[in-house]
This record gives structure tokens, sequence and C-alpha cells, in this order.
């Protein structure tokens, strides 16, 4: 009897052991309860106080000592003997403070997130394997490693990481590997490409060319260069100097379209969001107040925690580069040395392409290549999901790439397969261009270094001490037919394939222009002359033009009046529409709201400052304007997208009568004015109704309300913001999307000297009081100084800790 | 006074043992501590799951004023205890029930063994 009761207890105690060991996915997932809230070994031992640690540490696979000092901002400045230790002990040093997000990175890359979240990520994971993301990386990966030079720093890079994985126990696992209960695995040069690669999908994968495919068969050519011309008439292209171009397009001018004969089905997958985007300019100094280059720069993206940017201090003898990494990637991606500052914005242009592949048979092994069938390769992809059996997936490859789409994955009406060309599939030399980009000293050096640079296509800009200012607009670009890419093309045919690039030399650039300065915000790239067919999803109306305003009408500029630009709030398409749309409204119906409404918008400054209300009704009115005119596209259950702002409001003026602006939905023909009329009320409604429920008035940025949110997308790790901006506005900042770093640069002779600040921390860990410390600043337009200085000696005043590594005798 | 003793064994076993080996080992701790003190069965529960319990709850809250609960105010809002206060309250139910029934699962050892 007592044996059995003995037993019984020793059984309950063992299952209650083995229950608080693991995580368990009861409609939501509970962490390992043991395991997490164990004070000795728990999440609680990821909380920090930020006190000062000076650390000494033995390392092997070094060759000298390494000292790293962090400034009050938690930077890291990292004095190195030799490359290999630099980028060894960047390694090392960037996986101390974002070793989980670095991972996490690489698997939502390479579709691995269902490993660690389970089922519900197996779409997004299939999609990621089917755009051939890992593809794309294992040539990334082949070129990087062919490179002696490209391949010393990833191998150090890669063998840092690890150095530091190899130390960690349970209890010093950052915190979301506690929460999601799994633990890291050893880094490889594989993820350092498939960083790479993501950043091409965030930046470099926008195309409409199925939307446009549906568009045309709908309303034809006429009405689609209407709704989507190629060019706006808008806009200061980056770089104007007509007839300046002596080249050719070696190709004809035109291309045989592939109009498939039924629709194509919606989208399955979210799309680059178009407020993804940035600012860089740089002035010469002709135009500052100390007679020297200033460079700016704001790259916008989705805002997230762990931040996006890392920002770094690297030195060895004969190098000393500063300002932000990408943790996973070796070197400093925007930044300043010594001699030059670089920064970038995205190149918007279409490097994508979807062929219509004709297979033999359901089978999919052979395809049609002009009047041969072709072998097609299968790739088999296993999905290790967490909690379930394996998923394998087979991907069929043509020599295009991937067939992303078809029975087995978002078949919802397709019997048309189409195959994925993305320039970022093929292989890549960027590690190189930022290694030689660290170290250049002019011009010169800087244009060497982008030569080996293909994707994601950017607007470099640069700056020297020695006084030049220049702009080059870098990526692997096909020679494009007109209209080539705007559709989906026949893959039947070798003569619609890409058949070459354009030259790194006959690509878009600029350098010390008459105006005194160069600039780029995702506009247009250049002057009609150029002799290269230019196309993209969209191309941005507003910023470029407010910030060359800026730039024009200003002179004997300082770091002051740069860092104020990059915060200006104008609201340039505000100021464009609402004295078109306003006077056709009619007031004589105005509710007593919508009378409100109206005096707020005729009062606007267009300013998008943070206690605006005026902004707040403008972004409403917008929201229902845009389905209302374009309600025929929503209407016709196909993959679609909506024309441009600045095109909406173009049209509006230009064309008021066009049948786009009957709402298919009542019997009554509406014209431009009646549209405005209705969805100028409906914004009202919205804001009275967003009044009542909070309670406040609709300053904008209660109503934006701006946060930063974790990439787990769990609200208790976000963090509010309270700011103005918006789109199209140059502080980019939207409610979730903005300057995700704000960087001026001043190329004094005397030395360089820079600001800088990211709406995030240097520490990816929640419970580090550098996880978020330095929102508010950047929300308030405060900037960091970056203490670029020659040897650890000079931080002595800003040193807050330090960490030795020393080699292994 | 055995209910103390055994409190205090499974502290410091459950400590010693947590501190270097994983948090599972605590039940070890109190298992001795209740096969070395515990008499009947619900005391020798109770001197487990409070000695866990307590262990759990003062070394947690040294942590939080350490670090001014930096970390637990966020992981409150992830748990349904939403406050760091009841997260603490968990945090102690948690720990002590592994240690409740390894203590009662040590007196009872002790008992079979004494009558065998």
């Amino acid at each position: 009897m007592r044996a059995i009761k003995v037993t019984l207890s020793l059984l309950l105690s063992l299952m209650l052991a083995y229950a608080l060991n693991r995580s368990w996915n009861l409609g939501v997932p509970i962490p390992p309860l043991g395991k997490f809230l164990d004070p000795f070994h728990g999440y609680r031992q990821n909380a920090e106080t930020g006190a000062s640690r000076n650390l000494e540490l033995i390392i092997a696979g070094l060759k000298n000592q390494v000292v790293v000092v962090y400034d009050s901002a938690r930077i890291p400045h990292i004095f190195a003997k030799n490359d290999e230790d630099l980028y060894f002990a960047q390694g090392y040093i960037t996986a101390v403070d974002r070793l989980w997000q670095m991972e996490f990175q690489t698997h939502a890359s390479s579709g691995r997130v269902s490993e660690i979240l389970g089922a519900v990520a197996l779409d997004y994971d299939r999609r990621q394997r089917r755009l051939g993301l890992v593809f794309g990386a294992q040539n990334g990966l082949s070129s990087m490693e062919k490179d002696p030079v490209s391949k010393m720093t990833v191998d150090a890079y890669t063998a840092g990481i690890n150095a530091y994985i190899a130390t960690l126990a349970y209890e010093d696992f950052p915190f979301e590997y506690k929460l999601l209960d799994y633990g890291p695995e050893a880094w490889s040069n594989l993820k350092c490409a498939l960083l790479l690669k993501s950043m091409a999908q965030t930046l470099n994968m926008g195309d409409k060319d199925l939307e446009m495919t549906n568009a045309l068969k709908l309303y034809g050519k006429q009405v689609v260069d209407v709704l989507w011309p190629d060019q706006e008439p808008v806009g200061d292209p980056i770089v104007d100097k007509p007839s300046a171009w002596k080249f050719k397009n070696p190709l004809p001018d035109d291309i045989p379209l592939a109009v498939p004969n039924e629709m194509i089905a919606s989208r399955p997958y979210e799309k680059p969001s178009p407020e993804v985007g940035s600012n860089n300019w740089a002035v010469s100094g002709s135009r500052t107040a100390s007679g020297a280059p200033i460079l700016c720069s704001d790259p916008h993206l989705n805002l997230s925690l762990p931040s996006i940017w890392y920002a770094i201090h690297l030195n060895t003898p004969g190098h000393n580069s500063m300002g932000v990494s990408l943790p996973g990637s070796p070197g400093v991606i925007i930044g300043f040395n010594d001699s030059i500052a670089w920064a970038m914005t995205n190149a918007q242009r279409d490097l994508v392409d979807w062929y219509q592949i004709q297979f033999k048979d359901g089978s999919k092994n052979e395809y049609l290549s002009d009047g041969e069938w072709k072998q097609s390769r299968k790739a088999i992809e296993v999905f290790r999901v967490k909690g379930r059996a394996p998923f394998i997936d087979t991907v069929t490859y043509t020599h295009h790439g991937p067939v992303v789409y078809d029975e087995s994955f978002h078949a919802e009406s397709e019997r048309t397969h189409y195959a994925f060309r993305w320039i970022a599939h093929d292989p890549s030399g960027e590690v190189i261009t930022f290694y030689k980009l660290n170290r250049a000293r002019n011009h010169a050096e800087y244009m060497d270094a982008l030569d080996y640079y293909s994707s994601p296509a950017q607007n470099i800009v640069f700056a020297s001490a020695s006084g030049d200012i220049a702009m080059r607009i870098q990526g692997k670009y096909p020679v494009r037919r007109k209209n080539e890419g705007r559709f989906v093309l026949d893959g039947s045919l070798t003569s619609t394939e890409w058949k070459s690039f354009i030259p790194n030399d006959q690509n878009v650039a600029d350098k010390n222009p008459a105006r005194g300065y160069v600039s780029s915000a995702n506009q247009y790239p250049v002057d009609f002359t150029y002799p290269y067919y230019v196309t993209a999803t969209s191309f941005e109306a507003y910023r470029n033009r407010r910030i060359n305003h800026l730039l024009e009408s200003s002179s004997k500029v300082t770091v002051q009046d740069m860092a104020r630009m990059q915060h200006d709030n104008f609201n340039l398409r505000g100021a464009e529409a609402l004295p078109v749309f306003l006077p056709l409204l009619d007031s004589a119906s105005f509710t007593p709201a919508e009378r409100n409404a109206f005096d707020i918008l005729k009062m606007w400054d267009f300013y998008n400052n943070p206690e605006s209300s005026g902004a707040s009704y403008f972004f409403a009115w917008w929201r229902a304007l845009m389905p209302m005119v374009w309600d025929e596209l929503d209407s016709a259950h196909v993959a679609m997208q909506y024309p441009t702002a600045y095109n909406t409001i173009h049209l509006i003026k230009n064309l008021p009568n066009l049948s786009f602006f009957d709402l298919v939905a009542t019997p009554e023909v509406e014209n431009a004015t009646e549209i405005l009329q209705k969805s100028f009320s409906i914004s009202v409604q919205t804001m009275e109704d967003w009044k009542a429920t909070n309670k406040a008035e609709p300053e904008w940025a209660l109503y934006k309300d701006s946060y930063i949110g974790h990439l787990l997308r769990q609200r208790a790790l976000n963090v509010p913001v309270r700011s103005g901006g918006g789109t199209a506005v140059v502080n980019a900042h939207t409610q979730t999307h903005g300057p995700s770093w704000r960087m001026v640069v001043s190329l004094e002779k005397s030395g360089v000297r820079a600001i800088g600040i990211y709406p995030g921390g240097q520490s990816g860990n929640p419970g580090s009081p550098y996880y978020a410390n330095m929102v508010d600043p950047w929300a308030k337009g405060i900037y960091k100084t970056l203490h670029f200085v020659t040897n650890p000696a000079d931080l002595a005043g800003v040193k807050v800790s330090s960490t030795q590594l020393t080699p292994m005798q | 006074m055995n209910f103390l003793k055994q409190l205090l064994a499974t502290i410091i076993f459950s400590l010693v043992l947590q501190y270097f080996l994983p948090w599972w080992t605590l039940m070890l701790g109190a298992m001795a501590a209740g096969y070395l003190y515990g008499k009947d069965g619900f005391a020798a529960f109770g001197a487990g799951f409070l000695g866990v319990a307590l262990l759990w709850a003062i070394a947690s809250m040294i942590l939080d004023a350490q670090t001014q609960s930096i970390l637990t105010n966020k992981v409150a809002l992830l748990f349904p205890t939403k406050t760091p206060a009841l997260l603490l309250v968990l945090t102690a139910l948690v720990g002590g029930l592994p240690g409740g029934f390894a203590g009662l699962t040590g007196a009872m050892m002790k008992r079979m063994t004494a009558a065998g």
C-alpha cells in the first residue's frame, strides 16, 4: 500500500516536472513555465541594469588582442590589429546584443519560422522557399566565397558569432529563445547571404506585373497608360543631365506581350510596403557654413525591435569607419570613415519578371522553350514544423526561376503557371563593396567599390573631405525594351528573356553637379534622355521635390539645419490636393461636424506636426477617397493595384469625368466632385467615431498612433511613439514605418564629425535599459554624437563598459 | 519543529542544486529534505511547497528590485496575469508545486523504508 502511494507521488512529481519543462500550445502558446519562471535560469536572468561591466575574455581563433569600448549609447568601438580579428570581433560583439534577432531574421528569410512558431507560419515559409530565397542565398554564398577578401571577411564574422554562441548556457540565452522554448544553432556564411537576400526582398522585390496584366486585359493599353503611366509628369529626377549620356540601348524598342487567356487570381502574399523608401542628400562645401560637404541619410523601413540597425565603430591600423551595420552582415553598411561618407536610398527599378510557362503535362517535368521541351528541376523542400510531422513541398524550377504558385500552393484559380525571375537569385558581391567602401579614401575608390554591388539596387550618395559630392544609382539592371517588365512575359520564347545587363559605367551617376547638391528620395531616377528603358512599381512624387526645394532655398547650411530638415513635416501631397479638393465641396449641405472638419482643413498649414488635427482629417479623407475612386479594381476580384496617390490627384484635377470616378455599387453615374463629397462625409463620420471612442481631439500624433513593434508582434514588447511626419513627408514616419536611422556627417578637413540616432536601442534584449532608450530622443529630433576617434584612450569621457578579447595562447 | 527543519532544508538543498543545475533538480533537494525531516503527508507537502515557493519568490523579488522589474513588467503583460504581483504569485506556485510533491514523495519514502 505504501509502495503504491510512494510510486504514485513520485509519478505525479515526474509528470509535473515534465509538464513544466516544456512549452504547450493550448490555443495560445504557453512557454515552459518551470524553466521560464525559474529565477536562477529563467527570464529574470535576462534583466539587466546597464551598469558598467569590464570583461576580459580569452577567445580561441583570434590572432591579436581586440579592445572594445562601449560608449554611453552602448555603441561598441572595436579596435583590432588586423582584418580577421576585426570581423571576428564584429560578429562576436553583434551577437552579444542581437543573437536572437540575427537568427530569427535568417530563419524568416529561409522559410524556417514554422520550426519555431508552428503550423501558423507554414504558408509564409513555403512562400519564402518558393520565391527562391534560399536558392538566391546559395548563389550569393558561392560568389561570396569565391573572392578571397570577402571569404575572409565572412569567415571571420561567422567564427566570431559562433565563438559567442559556444559560451552560452540556457540562462544566458536571449529572452525570446526562452519564451519560445528553443535554442540558438550554429551561424554559417549562408546566413550572412540569407540576410542580404531578405534586404533585397524588402527593397527590390516590388512588382505589379500580374496586376498590370489583368488591367491590360480588362481595360486595354490606353487606359493602362492613363492610370499607371511609366513616368508621371512630376518631380526632379535624381540625376538630371539631359543629353549627357553618350551610349545607346542596343536592344530593339519593343517586346511582344504575352497576355494570358484568363485573369490572374488574387496574389496570396503581402507586397512590400510602399512606405519603404528613404531620403539621402549631400551638400557641397559651397552651400555649407563650414565650407565642408555635409551628407545626410535616413532610410525608411518597417520600424522594429530589436532594431534593424546596429551602430558600430570599426578600427584597424589604416582603417577607421563608423555608422550602422545590419546584424548578420559584416562591415558598416551606411556610414563614414576618415575621408568619405556614403548612404543609400532604395532605387526604384523593376527587377522582377513573371514568365508564362507551358508545361508538357501535369508532371511539370518538361516545358516549352523555343519549340523544344526543356527539362525542369524539382527541388524538394522539407519544413520541420513545430508540433507536427515535417511537411514536404516540391518546387519546380525552370531556367527562368521557380514556379511560385501551382496546384499545391495558392492554386485559387490559376491554370497558367508563371516562373519567377528575380535579380536577387543571381550571384553578387556586396560584401566586397562594403569592405572597400569602409576603406575608400576618395571618389575613385567609392566608384570602384560600387562596381561589385548588384542587389538590392540603391541610390548611393557620396561626399568626401576632399570636397566631392556624388550620387550613383547602382545595381544590376537588365537591359529592357520598352514595356518589358510591366506585364507577364512569354516564357516559351528565349527572345523575351533578359539578354544583357547595363554596364556599370552606364548606370545613372553624377558628380559635383552645378547646383551644389545631390539628393534622392525614391523618385524617377534620371532625365528622359537616358538611353535605357526604366520602369518600376512606383516612383515617389513628393519627398524629392520638398527636399530639393529646401536645399535650393538655403545656403550656408549647418549640421543642425540638416538635422532639422530630416524632421521636416511639410505634407506636399496635402498642399497640392486640398486647394483642388476643398473648393469642389458643396458647403451648403454640410452637417456641423463636416463644417468643423472643412474649417480645420482650410486652416491647416499642411504641416504634419504632432499636434496638428488638419493632418488627421486629411489622412482620413484620403483613406476614404482611394477605395471609392478605385472600387472598380477591388470589384474585379483579381490581383489589381491602385494607381499612385499622385496620379489619382492628377486625374481628379484633369479628368474629373473619367469613368473610374463612377461608383460601381450605385445606379447613378458619379464624377470626381461627387466622389470627393461622399468620401469627405464618410471620413468626417470616421473622425467623429474616433473622437467618441478616444475621448480626445484627433491631433495627428494620437490619431497616427505610431509604435515600434517587436519582431514577434507581441504588444507587450512594443514601444509606443508620439511623433509627427507621415507618408509623402520628408519625416516619413507613419504608424509603423519611418526613418530607421538618421545620420548627418560633416566632412571637415580637420576631422569627420557625425551625429546619428535610430528608433530603438543597441541591445536587442527587452530586459536591457538599452532596448529602446533611443526611441524618445529620436521622436523628439535629438541625435547622439557619434564618437569617431582613432584610439580607445580618446573615449575615456564617454566609456561605460569594455570588453577585451584576448587570443588563447 | 520538523516542519521548520524540512522547510529550511528544502530551501538550502534546492538553492544549492538549482544554482548549478537545471531548475527541476530542486525536486531532488525537496525530496531529500522531505526524506530527512518529513513526517505526515500534508505537512511534508506544505514544507516542500513553501520552501521552494519562498526561494523562488525571494530570488525573483531580489532580481526584480535590482533591475527595477524592467523585464518582469513586460513579461507580466505577456501572461494573463497582467501584473508583476500576480506573475510573482505564479512564479511561486510553479516552483512550489513540484517542491511540494517532491517533499511529499521524500517523506513517504522515509515512512516506507522505516516501516520496511
